[in-house]
């Protein structure tokens, strides 16, 4: 089975031949690739370049048009500093919506004219030329509540939970459509999936989940099913007080960030939930060896039983040795779900 | 007579227009401002406890804070007339390169609710930015924060650019996602906390 046949076999359930792999990697792509980083995320055909390397190198499953969170905001708007080897920047203390009044005459753009946007459509169709079939195909996009942290700025953000909730309605409503326009420029372009990082959610507790973030991420997941696409939710951070509203979403793919238990998830979200990650993307599997990853890793997925797929918490540090990014590999391609 | 554990309550919740309200009356009816700190102190400290064991999250633990910064503020000249004076000068910031700033505002928070005067230097800090803060405010305590693997090693070069700068007898606390106690000792800070709440009681056994 080649890298796609077996995500796709895997995610409707069937047999697969072995683990499926599908690490975050961004940094540790260009450094592969020898590109720095400030040009990886702005010329798509770098990223398609990197990914596609170091995907064939790692026998990894997939590969991601995934870079930074700052496209969306920047293409509305939104300052963002942009540094040579390091990510693009969302400048908070500038951020677009300090003025809460601007929401109302502010305009989703338009995923193919935008300049960050539409590099990143850009790579979705370059992908779709470039490894056709044999690996799966993720696009990107902030989730609602983080897309809304970005552009209202995460600090005032948190504090407009409580203090004018209609605010916070509508800038959800902006960003879950402005995510869901920015979704399907993708599809249509070629991806087979769509990840949605929406690590602002990690900060929030169950009772705002449910009320403000759990109904727009819903909303877009179904809009996102509807596209045709498959859908991967990750949201950076410790979860475990919002498992319960995540596995209720209908995603095809949760990740969980390193600080969550794996245990914990399968028991909340029940057996069928597929559940990716999470080893310490510093600890474990930066500063660890070999044999320590493929114990971490052998745990997780113990834990999380055969409806499982191998990944680190977070994304592959820059600077991770070789040899512990195949420890992941190995593991994966030696091991039946 | 107003009712400081009620001004606790509103702090906890983070009702700042009750909290300023309540303060305002207690200053009124002449309550001794040690009085009216310590309740503010002990509705934060609570509220820092709660935090740490995942009863409240990010947005309650801010506006707390915020109930507690208004009421702090119509307090402030109060007690410099009763000759209260902050229990320590702080300096607080994200390193250098590093743009993560709200487990930072917690803990300057946190500090300013244990009757601390912070001052607080934002995010990317660099070194010398810290040097000279600590000497123009004579800060008796640096607070620094990481929360990038790849910004880790910008608090060593900011506590050396401290201790280099001959100011020794600045008490150093390092904290963030990533950092450990191990690694406060390999850089030779002064303290290491988890989470906002420790980090008033580690300043407290520091200073
Ligand atoms: C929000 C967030 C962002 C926001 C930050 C907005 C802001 N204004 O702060 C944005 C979107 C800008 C961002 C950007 C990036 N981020 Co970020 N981010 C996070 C996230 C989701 C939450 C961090 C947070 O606020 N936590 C909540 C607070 C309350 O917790 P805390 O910060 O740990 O603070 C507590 C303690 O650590 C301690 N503490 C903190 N500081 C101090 C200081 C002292 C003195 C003391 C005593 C204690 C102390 O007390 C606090 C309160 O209890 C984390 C994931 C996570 N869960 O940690 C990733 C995370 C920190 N980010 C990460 C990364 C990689 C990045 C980017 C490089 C992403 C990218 N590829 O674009 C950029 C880097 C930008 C830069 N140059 O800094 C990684 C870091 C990995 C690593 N260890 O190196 C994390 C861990 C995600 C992950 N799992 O990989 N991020």
């Amino acid at each position: 089975m080649n890298g796609r046949q077996r995500l796709l076999a895997f995610l409707r359930g069937e047999p697969v031949d072995s683990l499926p792999l599908m690490p975050i990697t961004m940094m540790f792509a260009a450094d592969h690739a020898g590109v720095k980083y400030g040009e990886y995320a702005t010329d798509y055909r770098a990223l398609v370049a990197g990914q596609i390397a170091l995907a064939d190198a790692y026998d990894v499953d997939y590969v991601s048009c995934i870079s930074d969170p700052a496209r969306e905001a920047a293409d509305c708007g939104a300052r963002v500093a942009m540094f040579d080897d390091q990510p693009p920047a969302i400048v908070e203390t500038d951020a677009l919506l300090a003025d809460k009044a601007r929401l109302a005459s502010l305009e989703p753009p338009d995923p193919h004219t935008g300049r960050r946007m539409a590099d990143r459509v850009r790579a979705a169709a370059l992908f779709r030329q470039q490894v056709g079939d044999r690996k799966l195909i993720e696009g990107w996009i902030e989730g609602p509540c983080a897309e809304a942290a970005d552009l209202r700025g995460i600090n005032t953000l948190m504090l407009d939970f409580f203090d004018d909730p209609d605010f916070v309605h509508q800038l959800f409503e902006f960003t879950l459509q402005l995510g869901m326009r920015f979704a399907r420029a993708q599809v249509e372009a070629g991806a087979d999936l769509v990840g949605v990082g929406d690590a602002a959610a990690s900060l929030v507790g169950p009772e705002f989940y449910q009320q403000f973030v759990w109904p727009y991420e819903r909303r877009l997941v179904q809009a996102l099913h509807d596209m045709g696409a498959l859908v991967r939710l990750h949201i950076c951070g410790n979860t475990g007080a919002i498992l319960g509203g995540m596995g209720q979403l209908g995603c095809d793919i949760v990740d969980l960030d390193f600080m969550v238990s794996l245990a914990d998830a399968r028991r909340v979200m029940g057996p069928q939930q597929v559940l990716l990650g999470n080893i310490d993307p510093v600890r474990v599997l930066r500063g660890g060896t070999p044999e320590s990853i493929r114990a971490a890793i052998a745990q997780c997925h113990r834990d999380a039983g055969p409806r499982y797929i191998v990944g680190a918490g977070c994304e592959v540090p820059r600077a991770t040795a070789p040899a512990n990014l195949r420890a992941l590999t190995e593991y994966a391609r030696a091991t039946a779900p | 007579m107003p009712d400081l554990h009620e001004l606790g309550e509103a702090i906890k919740r983070g009702d700042r227009d009750t909290a300023a309200a309540l303060t305002k009356a207690a200053i009124e009816t002449k309550i001794p401002a040690q009085e009216i700190l310590d309740a503010m102190v002990g509705a934060m400290d609570i509220v820092g406890q709660r935090f740490q064991k995942n009863e409240i999250f990010v947005p309650e633990m801010l506006i707390a804070a915020r109930a507690m910064k208004e009421a702090m503020g119509l307090l402030e000249p109060i007690l410099v007339e009763a000759g209260i004076t902050p229990v320590a000068k702080a300096v607080i910031g994200t390193v250098e390169g590093d743009l993560h700033d709200i487990g930072k505002n917690l803990v300057a928070m946190m500090w300013k609710g244990a009757n601390f005067d912070v001052i607080d230097l934002g995010t990317n800090v660099s070194p010398q930015k810290f040097v000279d803060a600590v000497r123009t405010n004579n800060a008796q305590l640096v607070g620094l924060s990481a929360l990038l693997t790849t910004t880790m090693p910008a608090i060593k070069k900011t506590v050396d650019a401290i201790k280099g700068a001959g100011l020794d007898v600045t008490k150093i606390v390092i904290g963030g996602a990533p950092v450990t106690q191990e690694y406060a000792n390999e850089v030779g800070a002064d303290g290491y906390a988890p989470d906002a709440a420790s980090a008033v009681d580690v300043a407290r056994s520091l200073l």
